[in-house]
């Protein structure tokens, strides 16, 4: 044994402040009025609780422009995601189930999809809907959300552990189409993968940063992120520091659907990532 | 498509030469007829008030529409108007601070506005003012405001500890050890970690001159003598724990608001930012002139941003007319600091009554901190201009900042490490660098 119980219980206690501090700091932070969030210590409560002042005051900023940036995330993350995993399950399952020509060569094209970081396909993607009009419309970001390389290549392995052949044997005896089959047979037996491919997906673009910024210049279409960069980088520099209270408010705002989806789906996920790792 | 590709990869490479002659006479507004001035425009800014000066300008001028869209400030927003202009989507008129001007012009990014607009800066603007928006004899840009040094102190406790304001940097010294000798907890100042402006700002008011152009070359002097006697000045305060190294962000006015920092330098906009960020410690701050090194009078920028017209823009014609209201017009000016709580002074000094009348400074005790404001403008030291990869410069003296106050670097060291990377980059860029 190179690390006793205690030594693992440390580090694993370690994490836990890692991932809870910043939240807690959030948490407190945002129920600070705007003296109390300078003059006192990030992680003790203020002389004042302003959660619900800064709750409106966040609600009402800007014409309500925050519930407008939430709305854009959630169709930008929440139906892209959805969409992409879709296909993603489409496809890796035709990866490993059908036989067709270039299957092979096909599919070292999508493991190069995966190769490639998010980040560097930004610049590419935005002048390519450059030319395609789409800069600074909805599609110029939900459209490249769509396309997941990862989530067909988890599909792939999913489909190869959940789906035995003879399954789809005995359904293409019984006279099913091969949509049929996909949609009624397989498609029921990969759903916790498609739970996982979908969170991947999602927290993906929910977290996608640089692809909006050069795309978007509409405020109307930000995501939240964005938005709150905006609030964030202009505040103290410009001097509207308003604006500082806002982006940590809206921050909390912003984590709590995560939280939430996270917590709904995790035996979904927890359940797909096994089904990954022995494969 | 294709060649205009061409032309602007020739346009980088050709640094200076560029700037004289090359692509400039391409977009050159005068030779070709006039432009309409009616027509949409789309402007790009993070600037405070640009919501309303937008607004201010279609109520005046019905033939012209500016849409306004807000865009983040920093390095981020600079890649995004770069890609937007390289994709041709860019809008018609954007914010440009003064230190990535050159970058733009030279890589060809921006209009050139000498037959447009130049008249208008050299009648309206000082040398102060127009060194930072001409380059190599034409005009880019048009400055909005300028951002003359100042340093601002907690009056209250310089009365109850008996310190006085300093003049001479000398001095500045002796009250840093004043101050911290009355509070243990307080400091006379602060090393920004994350940002090198006002160390730039304070080498160019010594009289350092980081960038020189020639006529198709660049002297890169960054750790000049007179900058390396600022940087030797302050990561020795550093060091000895006499001035604070804070972020410029929550962490410095954290400590503004515990009554942790009494005195700090910076800028004419700065007094604006402090009342709102700090409002309870109204009546306890008071502004005064930067110290010099001879106690003479002189001075730099900290800050300050001008308006272009990206290369690509749909509607230069209106642009221009739009950039001229915003710039020079006083209700142009009005609308800016309509919020009445922007301390911004405008680089047109006839537009100073302007921003003075809606500026109210009972926070500062009902000092008169425009006419201050205006002796630093008039004590600004000619011949500054930025580096044509101020980005790269920048990067290269922020991630070395924070390793100051500790020893692990000296700040001089910084400013040459700084200096290799820039000419470096430049290098990179096809640049021609004489010296060092």
């Amino acid at each position: 044994m190179l690390l006793s119980k205690a030594g693992v219980t440390a580090m694993l206690g370690l994490a836990t402040l890692y991932t809870l501090l910043p939240l807690t700091w959030l948490l407190l932070s945002s129920t600070k009025s705007r003296e109390d969030l300078f003059g006192t210590n990030g992680f003790a409560l203020g002389g004042e609780t302003h959660l619900a002042a800064n709750l409106s005051h966040l609600f009402a900023a800007d014409g309500g422009v925050y519930v407008r940036w939430l709305i854009n995330t959630v169709l930008y993350a929440g139906v892209g995601a959805l969409l992409a995993s879709v296909f993603g399950v489409a496809a890796g399952y035709a990866f490993d189930k059908l036989t067709f020509p270039g299957k092979e060569r096909l599919f070292s094209l999508v493991l190069l999809g995966v190769m490639v970081p998010g980040t560097a396909m930004a610049i590419p993607l935005y002048l390519l809907a450059a030319k395609a009009g789409l800069v600074n419309t909805f599609w110029g970001v939900f459209i490249p959300g769509l396309v997941f390389p990862f989530g067909v290549y988890l599909a792939r392995v999913f489909s190869a552990s959940y789906v035995p052949d003879e399954v789809l044997e005995a359904a293409r005896m019984d006279g099913a189409s091969e949509f049929r089959t996909f949609c009624r047979i397989a498609f029921p037996m990969i759903a916790p993968g498609f739970v996982t491919i979908f969170l991947f997906q999602f927290t993906q673009i929910w977290n996608s940063f640089f692809l909006p910024l050069v795309m978007l210049s509409d405020q109307d279409l930000y995501p939240v992120n964005l938005g709150l960069y905006v609030w964030y980088s202009s505040a103290l520099t410009q001097g509207h520091p308003e604006d500082y209270l806002l982006a940590v408010v809206g921050s909390l705002v912003a984590v709590a659907p995560l939280i939430a989806v996270f917590l709904m789906l995790q035996r979904f996920w927890k359940s797909g990532m096994t089904a990954g790792a022995v494969k | 498509m294709l060649r205009r590709t061409t032309a602007a990869l020739a346009c980088s490479v050709t640094a200076l030469a560029l700037l004289a002659t090359a692509c400039g006479g391409e977009a050159d507004q005068g030779a070709l007829p006039a432009p309409g001035k009616t027509g949409e425009v789309t402007f790009w800014s993070f600037v405070k008030g640009s919501d309303k000066v937008a607004a201010a300008f279609n109520r005046s001028h019905p033939d012209i529409k500016v849409t306004f869209e807000t865009v983040p400030s920093g390095q981020e927003y600079y890649s995004k108007l770069t890609n937007a202009v390289k994709a041709g989507t860019a809008p018609d008129v954007a914010v440009v601070e003064y230190p990535h001007l050159p970058e733009f012009a030279a890589q060809g990014k921006i209009e050139d506005l000498s037959g447009s607009l130049g008249p208008v800066v050299k009648e309206r603007f000082p040398e102060a003012a127009r060194q930072l928006v001409n380059l190599g004899d034409r005009t880019w840009a048009v400055p909005r405001d300028a951002a003359p040094l100042m340093m601002m102190y907690r009056k209250d406790f310089f009365t109850r500890h008996k310190i006085d304001v300093p003049t001479t940097w000398d001095a500045y010294r002796n009250m840093t050890e004043q101050v911290k000798k009355a509070d243990p907890a307080a400091r006379g100042g602060v090393l920004y970690t994350d940002n090198p402006g006002l160390l730039s700002a304070l080498s160019w008011q010594a009289g350092g001159q980081w960038f020189s152009a020639g006529k198709d070359s660049w002297k890169v002097t960054v750790d000049d003598a007179p900058s390396k006697k600022v940087a030797a000045y302050w990561g020795d305060l550093a060091r000895k724990d006499l001035v604070r190294p804070l972020s410029q962000l929550d962490p410095f006015w954290t400590s503004v608001q515990k009554g942790r920092t009494v005195a700090y330098v910076c800028a004419s906009w700065c007094a604006g930012a402090h009342q709102a960020t700090v409002p309870d410690q109204k009546g306890k701050w008071a502004v005064a002139s930067v110290p010099t090194w001879d106690g003479k009078p002189a001075s730099a920028m900290y800050g300050g941003s001008s308006f272009v017209i990206p290369k690509g823009a749909d509607n230069s014609g209106a642009a221009a007319e739009f950039i001229k209201w915003i710039t020079t017009d006083p209700e142009g000016m009005k609308a800016w600091v309509s919020s009445g709580t922007s301390s911004m002074f405008p680089a047109d000094p006839k537009l100073v009554p302007v921003t003075k009348a809606a500026f109210a400074t009972d926070y500062f005790g009902g000092q008169d901190i425009y006419s201050l404001m205006s002796r630093s403008y008039d004590a600004i030291r000619p011949g500054w201009t930025w580096g044509p990869v101020m980005g790269a410069t920048n990067t290269a003296i922020v991630d070395q900042l924070p390793k100051v106050a500790d020893g692990t670097v000296t700040l001089p060291g910084v400013l040459s490490t700084a200096e290799q990377a820039t000419v470096a980059q430049m290098k990179q860029r096809g640049l021609t660098v004489t010296a060092p």
